[in-house]
């Protein structure tokens, strides 16, 4: 691409000949930070370059500008915003980058129930069972503390109960956190040096379909981790 | 969110929470869960043996108030209807009758799958509605070809 001022080529937010802003563009926000599509990320450094864009981008310094450059300007701030809160968090930046690969993770659940309607066939559950049984389980447990703490506020036993709850789902938490972690490096080890995807296209969707499988999974734990939270405070 | 009036009709007083025994034979049970949300929810029915008829449903919903809703609904729905009829109820059926708004569909998506897994349930549990529905079926294509 040619930079539109100056005619040299240019890539990135400016033209490194003129230093002129360059065109907002549709972008994955990977590419809006120049990152290849890799799951760990340094943060500091993240954190480092959304400060300098943020300020660089920033639409007041474009107030002199041509008109085109101040829309520009807002339309790579707000990039740069979304982009920097999806990316900041493991779990948002995980699914952004499935979506990124073509997963749709609101509905697989729903096209799920559509097939089985049609075919009359038993539905597949995108989570394991003996998950749900527990989960279910648990919330069941939940609901009994919940309504003894309402009956007996102080009753030791049921504060206990809850916290040794909470120590638990936390837990499942962490190991969670621990499995995603070696998906991350498993993921980012298929991104060769120089390139920003996975090149072993087969390997791509293995370990894509893993942290599918690990985010759906997560979502159970989580709201009984926020549940058990309430409950105590 | 605002909820309709219906929901919140459902949400404020439930039909038909609660439990059924697991382990009777009569008794078919769905356990679901939505991967969107987090949210789970398991619903029973006791199935009248001669006639297939859904004499009881009951349901337990872990979840928003969509969700809880659609369940008390799809309780109300079922029961008097044979477990072919019951297999009919798609969840447009229930998103139009609570109206609820796009990002809510998945919670109505969770009770259908909640009737169709507690049917499924009950049949392993009775071959022999397997059959009953095969044979109507071969009926069916009999009348078909003669015609
Ligand atoms: S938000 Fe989870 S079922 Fe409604």
């Amino acid at each position: 691409m040619l930079c539109w001022s100056c005619r040299q080529p240019a890539s990135g937010h400016f033209c490194p000949s003129c230093g002129k802003i360059q065109p907002a563009q549709a972008t994955d926000y990977f590419s809006f930070f120049s990152l290849p599509r890799k799951l760990n990320i340094d943060l500091p450094s993240l954190e480092r370059e959304f400060y300098r864009l943020s300020r660089k981008l920033h639409p007041d310094l474009f107030a002199r500008g041509s008109a085109q450059e101040q829309e520009w300007s807002t339309e790579k701030t707000s990039q740069l915003n979304d982009a920097y809160r999806t990316l900041k968090d493991p779990i948002a930046r995980t699914g952004y980058l499935l979506e990124l690969e073509g997963v749709k993770l609101e509905e697989q659940s729903r096209s799920a129930t559509d097939a089985a309607r049609q075919t009359g066939a038993e539905k597949k559950q995108v989570v394991p069972p003996d998950l749900l049984e527990e989960v279910f389980e648990l919330n069941m447990q939940l609901e009994e503390m919940r309504m003894n703490k309402q009956v007996g506020e102080d009753d030791p036993n049921i504060v206990r109960d809850l916290q040794q709850a909470q120590q638990h789902f936390e837990q499942k938490l962490n190991e969670l956190t621990t499995e995603l972690q070696n998906d991350w490096n498993e993921w980012d080890a298929l991104i060769p040096a120089g390139s920003t995807e996975p090149q072993d296209q087969q390997a791509r969707i293995r370990v894509r379909d893993k942290m599918v499988d690990l985010l759906n999974r997560r979502s159970y734990i989580r709201n009984l981790v926020r549940d058990v939270n309430e409950a105590l405070s | 969110m605002a909820y309709s009036n219906k929901v919140l009709d459902h949400y404020t007083n439930p039909r038909n929470v609660g439990t059924l025994d697991k382990s009777s034979v009569d008794v078919g049970t769905g356990l679901v869960g939505a991967p969107e949300c987090g949210d789970v929810m398991r619903l029973q029915i006791k199935v009248n043996p001669e006639t297939h008829v859904i004499e009881e449903a009951k349901f337990k919903t872990f979840g928003c108030g969509s969700a809880i809703a659609s369940s008390s609904l799809a309780t109300e729905w079922i029961q008097g209807k044979n477990v072919e009829d019951a297999l009919k109820i798609s969840n447009t059926d229930i998103v139009k009758e609570l109206s609820l708004p796009p990002v809510k569909i998945h919670c109505s998506v969770l009770a259908e799958d909640a009737i169709r897994a507690a049917i499924n349930d009950w049949k392993k549990k009775h071959p022999e509605a397997h059959a009953a529905a095969a044979q109507s079926e071969v009926n069916q294509a009999e009348v078909n070809t003669t015609a």
